[in-house]
């Protein structure tokens, strides 16, 4: 792979989060409730308006003044203060929130990425198999089932009827827990999120895994394959499998970068602390610079992810380096 | 066949099946020093640990649990010894005595100046002609016409006033500890997050908070009243999702849930797990009129209501009877809520009274008026305002209450029957709190605001809202009556039964002036589990017991595995709203032995569950069942379909 190739593609990203930023700056500007609405309370004295107004650096023109100072303190990583949070920093906030969501989302799609894979490489291998009809007929059925259609029912099951696990929450609350025992609680807290994001996201992992084994097994590589009295298991392995990948790094490289957008139905069912309640959470508030700093995040990452597909797409597949 | 393949499956399979092993609760660790751990659920996120700047009920929950008021609120919502264990009046002042030997959770010693530091905050503010933070606790001692405050010694507290009322002995401002906040004035504590652990009198303090997930207290060991059985107070918050807070009662995860909806107050409450208690708020919802420039004739280019008729209160009298509140109780609120009259809401019996002249459900009647008041039908039906214009009222609602929407349609259908046209319209809180006000800073374009307000003991919370001086600030009819500021003038000055008449006097003038049509008084749902605490006590006994005035029934709470009582259990019918505890004895204060019990002796732990589980269970076995017959529908076409092209 050329560094030409990774350069090109470097500076998309680049460009590509520049607009974003300047995107932001621009949306939230055209937003109703700006500071310049509190300037014009009539009991104000003119002196104290235009010392307001210095001192948030209104006095500037929005373009260049204001849009450079933003990008400078948001490359700073100076993104404001939440009015939700009463004043923590926004950074703060959304970081908190970051690392529950990579847990949850992250061990989701890992397993759904997995299992998926696994399931539609089978299914497709053995068109109308039992494994086919089965597992794609679910994976329909809960590809085409919201978080909390999944959620609510394992809830119902699992937490309130067998008591099994909690019902929503990351931990449990008070006491001194040690190490293992804080571990442990967690993991009771993350089985039933895990399992309904899981479930969520095996269905399209393994109906895209399935019609793209399908179409490979037409292939004339692989009737020379078996023609030449390999296993069929090593022709599926490593044959058919490598080659059926490549549409589905595009899939999981979007919504890996999704992990951190979070999965907002999944997070308010299961009350799980995440980017996607926080959304919610700001978007009920109104609190732009909390908003405003989880776009920017969900738009980052979005980027990233897609940069490191084109990459591993590249190195996948000759065609696509020139 | 695919060998390596499914090798792989079983190792895979037999991880899950470990890491879930692993997880089951039969290898939870049990101890049995852990500390009894009282959680409650509630819809509502904590916004702010800082009690100057919360404008939620949760929040007021937070700082009553950790920091003690001078007065704090007895059962019965009166007064009672708090931070000051007693005091005494005298023409100009009231002075409080200190709790001897009290100290704060961190051990140090709580005296006057600790109430000279915190009150003296608010008297800073009133003197600045400003406010703490959000504003809603300062006003109070303001409110109370305290116009000095003096601490002697360690042990006493004075304050001066300008009347004799009882407002000081309500005053929303928490005993902070000064040795923790002394570097603050009245500015820059409302810039400070309190966050955990906090240093407070009260019966729990603030230990731990997580941001939208739960706020935990630990207890204080040195807290002078009543000690609760629980160890810790754990308050969970579910936001918007009153569903899964229920499901964590069911589990046994919440003992106590606040606000859930009428369906799940009516199941719950047949259940004897639990008590559903329906509590009456202390506040309304209402229709607002748009009463702008009565008595001033003043208007407001492109703005103002769309009618004279507004102003007239004949015009608004006659509406009055179009309304069928009784309907919008049974029908939008599910029976748990009371008729609106007055605006001094029944729950603050004291001081409620029912109009002179009542409005009932009279479309014809309404009719009669509109027409005696000189509103005629055209020959379409419509009906003319004086200059001879149909008259079309705009109605906006905020969207944060679906009763408000479903409220707003039968008004419209009721009005309509007038030949009024109705426009409804649904605003965010923010949007609608602009639209509302008047110059210099709105134009108050509209015509009727139906939302709500909820008050505090004392009426004066919410009667301020009808003074001349709170138009462009409270007021959300624009009304103005100099008659109507002399009476609310008159009653701070006022106590006792010759304040009871004032307030009568003011009631009735706005009832029949009607400004404000009031829809109906709104109920608290709350639902508690009997298996793990007793002594639960409702505060005001029309009241909830949490989410109340004070923190009192936190530290009433007993074992109810321990004792079993002569005491029949709380009655857990959901009609209980009327007098869930009339019956109770009048001095609850000493907790310590038996007091009401569940006489159905609940087995500890997981198994209570299981009676009242099966609903739930049931219904995931449908859904799975469900599943299972749309995969094999599925599953059948598709084998048909496969007959066509088997294998390619």
């Amino acid at each position: 792979m050329s560094a030409h190739y990774i350069l090109r593609k470097l500076v998309q990203a680049i460009l590509t989060i520049v607009a974003i930023v300047a995107l932001n700056f621009v949306l939230f500007r055209m937003m109703p409730g700006s500071p310049e609405r509190a300037t014009k309370n009539p009991h104000l004295t003119p002196e104290f308006i235009a010392a307001e107004r210095a001192k948030w650096g209104l006095d500037k023109p929005l373009f260049p003044d204001q849009l450079v100072a933003f990008a400078i303190s948001t490359a700073q990583g100076d993104l404001g203060y939440s009015i939700k949070y009463r004043g923590q920093p926004v950074v703060e906030v959304v970081a908190d929130a970051a690392g529950p969501t990579v847990l949850l989302i992250g061990i989701g799609e890992a397993i759904a990425i997995v299992v998926g894979l696994w399931l539609g490489a089978r299914s497709g291998w053995r068109r109308g198999g039992v494994m086919d009809r089965i597992g794609n007929s679910l994976s329909l059925i809960f590809y085409s089932m919201p978080y909390f259609v999944i959620g609510m029912p394992l809830i119902i099951i699992f937490a309130a009827g067998l008591g099994w696990f909690p019902t929503s929450g990351m931990t449990t609350p008070g006491g001194d827990k040690g190490p293992a025992e804080a571990l442990f609680d967690l993991g009771r807290h993350l089985v039933l999120p895990v399992t309904a994001v899981a479930l969520g996201l095996i269905g399209a992992y393994s109906i895209l895994m399935r019609s793209s084994i399908v179409e490979t097994r037409s292939e004339d590589y692989i009737t020379t394959a078996r023609a030449k009295g390999l296993p069929d298991a090593l022709v599926l392995r490593s044959h058919a499998f490598p080659n059926a990948l490549l549409p589905m790094v595009t899939l999981i490289a979007i919504n890996l970068g999704y992990v951190v957008a979070g999965a907002i139905t999944a997070e308010i069912v299961f009350n799980w602390p995440g980017l996607g309640l926080l959304t919610v959470q700001a978007l009920d508030a109104r609190d732009y610079p909390l908003l405003q700093a989880i776009f920017l995040l969900i738009a980052v990452s979005v980027v990233f992810a897609n940069f490191a597909a084109d990459i591993v797409y590249g190195y996948l597949d000759p065609r696509v380096r020139a | 066949m695919s060998q390596p393949t499914r090798t792989r499956l079983v190792r895979l399979a037999g991880a899950i099946a470990l890491g879930a092993s692993l997880l089951l609760p039969t290898a939870a660790p049990a101890g049995a020093a852990d500390p009894v751990v009282l959680t409650v659920g509630t819809t509502q996120d904590l916004d702010a640990s800082n009690p100057f700047n919360t404008a939620l009920v949760s929040g007021y929950e937070v700082f009553q649990l950790t920091y003690n008021l001078l007065v704090e609120f007895d059962k019965d919502a009166h007064p009672a010894p708090g931070f000051a264990d007693s005091w005494e009046r005298s023409p100009d002042k009231v002075t409080f005595h200190i709790r001897d030997g009290m100290t704060f959770s961190d051990g140090s010693a709580a005296t006057s100046k600790d109430v000279c530091f915190s009150w003296g905050l608010a008297m800073d503010a009133i003197k600045h002609d400003a406010n703490i933070g959000y504003g809603y606790l300062d006003p109070g001692v303001k409110d109370a016409g305290v116009t000095k405050i003096e601490c002697p010694d360690p042990s006493t507290f004075v304050a001066y006033t300008t009347d004799q009322s009882d407002r000081i002995f309500q005053v929303y401002v928490p005993i902070l500890p000064q040795h923790v906040w002394s570097k603050f004035d009245y500015k820059s504590i409302a810039d400070q997050k309190f966050d955990p652990p906090l240093v407070g009198s009260g019966p729990y303090t603030l230990q731990e908070w997580k941001t939208g997930q739960y706020a935990r207290f630990v207890r204080n060991p040195s807290y002078w009243g009543n000690k609760g059985f629980a160890d810790e107070v754990v308050i969970r918050f579910f936001p918007d999702q009153t569903d899964v807070m229920v499901q964590a009662l069911k589990s046994g995860e919440v003992d106590y849930a606040h606000d859930v909806n009428p369906d799940q107050f009516k199941a719950l409450g047949a259940d004897p797990t639990y008590t559903a208690v329906a509590g009456k708020a202390n506040g309304w919802s209402q229709l607002a009129f748009n009463t702008y420039g009565t008595g001033t004739g003043k208007t407001i280019k492109d703005g103002g209501p769309s009618t004279k008729a507004l102003l007239d209160p004949a015009f608004r009298d006659a509406l009055g009877y179009a309304v069928d509140r009784q309907a919008l109780v049974d029908r939008v609120l599910g029976g748990y809520g009371d008729v609106g009259t007055t605006m001094v809401p029944p729950v603050l019996s004291d001081w409620h009274v029912e109009p002179d002249r009542p409005r009932h459900f009279d479309i014809e009647l309404a009719k009669q008026k509109l027409d005696a008041a000189g509103y005629k039908l055209d020959a379409n039906g419509k009906r003319l305002d004086k200059e001879g214009k149909p008259i079309t009222l705009r109605l906006d609602h905020p969207n944060t209450n679906d009763s408000y929407a479903k409220s707003a349609q039968f008004v419209k259908e009721w009005y309509g029957q007038l030949g009024i046209d109705v426009v409804v319209q649904s605003l965010d809180s923010d949007t609608l709190s602009n639209l509302i006000l008047p110059p210099p800073d709105g134009k108050a374009d509209y015509d009727i605001e139906l939302w709500g307000w909820s008050g505090n003991p004392d009426p004066n919370g919410l009667t301020i809202v009808f003074r001349c001086d709170q138009i462009d600030n409270l007021s959300d009819s624009q009304y103005c009556n100099p008659d109507y500021d002399k009476l609310y003038d008159q009653n701070t000055q006022e106590a006792g039964a010759q304040r009871h008449d004032t307030l009568a006097k003011m009631q009735n003038l706005i009832y029949d002036e009607a400004p404000y049509d009031i829809l109906y008084y709104d109920s608290n749902l709350d639902v508690y589990r009997n298996d793990r605490f007793a002594g639960w006590q409702n505060m005001p006994a029309n009241g909830t017991p949490f989410f109340t005035y004070g923190p009192l029934d936190y530290t009433l709470l007993t074992d109810a595995t321990a004792a079993p009582s002569a005491t029949p259990p709380p009655s857990a019918d959901a009609g209980a709203s009327a007098s869930p505890v009339a019956g109770s004895p009048a001095a609850p204060t000493t907790a310590s032995g038996a007091s009401a019990a569940p006489t159905t002796a609940p087995s500890g732990g997981e198994s209570t569950t299981g009676s009242s589980s099966n609903t739930p269970l049931l219904l995931g076995v449908v859904v799975l069942a469900v599943i299972v017959i749309v995969a094999g529908f599925v599953w059948t076409r598709r084998r048909r379909a496969g007959g066509v092209d088997d294998d390619e």
